[in-house]
């Protein structure tokens, strides 16, 4: 088990110091859960949960999430659909996790694991702000979830998630998953649908784009994606980061977006 | 980890299929053909094990050739597809199933009309306008729900074909570095390149 | 081929994914389908009918593995075709229900991994609606039957919409109902909708406006 080694309590002599320290550590530690009382719980619960077992317990899976860096700040697009194995649990999930006015999370792969983790994270960037009178920027916010759920890894943790915001250094855009991995970059899509999201991204990106020509074509790489991907559906939500916090652009029903679709002219190939 | 790709347009079909031959981790051969030529106006395109998909698609080229030196006229692209169906679902139920997915592109002599159909390895044959094997699926079927049109012309499907490949260049792990181009028209077929 | 059958018979019906269901109305029957055509979650054609016209009053649905669907219909065409020319009359419903249980049981030991649903009226323009598992246990039904990866769901909608003696427009509206609603719980099946209804009269044929995701 990993701890977030800020501080060192035990080389630390002034009791009141070491008072505050405790607390800090307590706020910042890795919370603890209560475990199932067998030989091997990792191996009970992929048991439990294992797709051919009948799927006794079922886990929310299969999304489009999709972010990227432009000129003027960070587009975030998101389905709503929830599956669990092939029955469509719902259509109406909210897969933009709002940490705080200025950072935005998604969510792809167990739903409970990503709310739970970026709730958490969530209440670190606020001590974080609390402790330091400025904001966490979006690098040391994606590090922290990032080195939280890898704590845990191989305890069949799942999560593929998006930080968004921006910090002083202007848009911020990092991948994080449950492996560990956490990288930075300008467009990402995750989830099962993200090949198809990405054929439209890739095709259609423009780094200096207008903000409601970038809303669109977020929007239409998450419908192409919900018409070919079957996990993916329901209502296209698309986030806009600025300089002053995120905002909510749109919630669109897919079926509007394809009727719409169907009937504009084909964007010109040559 | 093969790629095949076909986009049908006002009266030809496009096709192309990537050039390497892949045994384990290693590329034996970066332009290999992975088409044959059923007859002067449609071409078969597979992926697949690599014994499987040859012989059966030689097999497929030999006996639909017969039947035109037969009957005196070539079968139509819609013919082929359903004889290739019979005989993968025939052998789907053998001891060794052929393991193998196809594309058929054609178009007729007479009238022009293009057709294209999709096969998998199961023997489910479906016609579309547009289809792809393999991986690529993946990859290049939202662009071309994006971009296509039943009425497009060579220059277009090329600029539509291009968009694909490069998305696969991008964003596929395998770095393909040939294709094959072929374009199906009542012409004939022709190998084409797609500056 | 063992290992090969193996790995179907877990997931067969569920590997392209599809829903039918038929209904029983007043002097009428109705059968419905949807219209995808996938390969597990990646949606391929999204006209992809799975109903095949045996004659003017005898329809089937085939819901599950598209190859064996394909292979199915064409050889339960091609025997009601040749039952015609021996015969000199059409094939009741009943009677291709046997003729379907029977060519299902050929296949005892290496199964076509397709369920279907039969929908008809016969000489008297009775109504008949049955249903056969994938080796041709006949289930004769006088209200509605279901087949595909969205039977669970067909099942708990047709219960509460269905009731007896539905008029042919009447019935459409219930099965087409129940169909969309059906298919919006199912990721499998959707992207469109087909509905028939026939009656001793005509053949009403409609193609649903349906969600797309």
């Amino acid at each position: 088990m990993i701890n977030l080694d800020f501080l060192n309590p035990a080389e630390n002599n002034n009791v009141l110091e070491q008072e505050e320290a405790n607390e800090y550590m307590e706020n910042l530690s890795v919370p603890t859960f209560e475990i199932p009382l067998v030989h091997n719980p990792v191996e009970f619960l992929k048991h439990q949960t294992h797709a051919a077992e009948q799927c006794r317990l079922s886990i929310v899976h299969g999304t489009t999430t999709l972010a990227f860096k432009f000129k003027h700040g960070v587009i975030v697009c998101v389905d709503s659909r929830a599956t669990s194995g092939t029955y469509i649990a719902s259509q109406t999930v909210k897969k933009v996790i709002e940490i705080n006015p200025y950072l935005l999370g998604t969510m792809a792969g167990g739903a409970a694991d990503c709310s739970y983790w970026e709730r958490e994270l969530g209440r670190r960037c606020r001590l974080y702000e609390l402790r330091n009178k400025e904001r966490i920027s979006v690098a040391a916010a994606s590090k922290l979830l990032c080195n939280m759920v890898y704590a845990y890894k191989g305890m069949g943790l799942s999560m593929g998630t998006m930080v968004c915001g921006w910090d002083k250094k202007g848009p911020g855009l990092y991948y994080v998953d449950n492996d560990g991995t956490r990288l930075e970059g300008d467009l990402f899509s995750v989830g099962s649908g993200s090949t198809f999201a990405y054929g439209i991204l890739d095709s259609g990106f423009k780094y200096d784009m207008t903000p409601e020509e970038a809303y669109d074509l977020g929007r239409r790489a998450i419908y192409h994606a919900t018409f070919r991907d079957s996990a993916s559906g329901g209502i296209v939500s698309c986030y806009h980061v600025k300089q002053d916090g995120w905002t909510l652009i749109s919630r669109t029903n897919v079926k509007e977006l394809h009727y719409k679709y169907q009937d504009e002219p084909k964007a010109p190939l040559v | 980890m093969e790629v095949l790709l076909g986009i049908q347009g006002k009266d030809f079909v496009l096709v192309a299929s990537d050039a390497l031959a892949i045994t384990s981790i290693v590329a034996m051969k970066r332009n290999h053909n992975k088409t044959r030529k059923l007859n002067d106006n449609v071409l078969l395109m597979f992926s697949g094990e690599g014994g499987d998909s040859v012989q059966f698609c030689e097999f497929i080229q030999r006996n639909v050739q017969l039947n035109g030196i037969r009957r005196g006229y070539p079968l139509s692209t819609k013919a082929a597809a359903n004889f290739t169906r019979v005989e993968l679902a025939e052998s789907l139920r053998s001891r060794h199933p052929y393991q193998v997915n196809l594309l058929i592109a054609g178009c007729d002599p007479d009238t022009g009309v293009p057709e294209l159909y999709w096969m998998d390895y199961l023997a489910s044959l479906k016609k579309l306008p547009f289809a792809v094997q393999g991986y690529g699926q993946y990859f290049c079927n939202s662009t071309m729900d994006r971009y296509y049109r039943p009425d497009m012309n060579l220059e277009e499907a090329k600029a539509l074909m291009k968009k694909c490949i490069n998305e696969l260049k991008v964003r596929f792990i395998i770095n393909f570095s040939d294709f094959v181009f072929q374009v199906v028209d009542k012409d004939g077929i022709k190998e084409i390149k797609l500056e | 081929m063992i290992t090969f059958f193996l790995v179907l018979l877990q997931s067969g019906n569920e590997y392209n994914g599809g829903a039918v269901v038929a209904m029983v109305g007043k002097d009428c029957v109705a059968i419905a389908s949807d219209k995808r055509f996938g390969l597990e979650l990646l949606t391929l054609a999204t006209d992809f009918e799975k109903i095949f016209k045996m004659n003017d009053k005898c329809y089937i649905g085939l819901a599950g593995l598209a190859t064996d669907v394909q292979t199915l219909s064409e050889e339960l065409k091609l025997k009601c075709d040749l039952y015609k020319l021996r015969e000199e009359r059409e094939i009741t419903p009943k009677k291709f229900a046997h003729l379907v249980s029977s060519t299902l049981y050929d296949h005892r030991w290496g199964p076509y991994f397709c369920e279907p649903c039969i929908a008809g009226l016969d000489e008297n323009n009775k109504p008949f609606i049955c249903s056969t598992d994938l080796i041709g246990c006949i289930n004769f039904a006088k209200d509605f039957v279901v087949c595909g990866t969205t039977a669970r769901e067909l099942y708990g909608i047709c219960e509460s919409f269905w009731e007896p003696d539905l008029g042919p427009e009447e019935l459409f509206e219930v099965i087409s109902q129940s169909l969309l609603n059906a298919f919006d719980r199912d990721s499998k099946s959707g992207w469109g909708a087909v509905v028939h209804i026939i009656t001793p009269e005509k053949i009403i044929t409609r193609h649903l406006k349906t969600r797309q995701d």
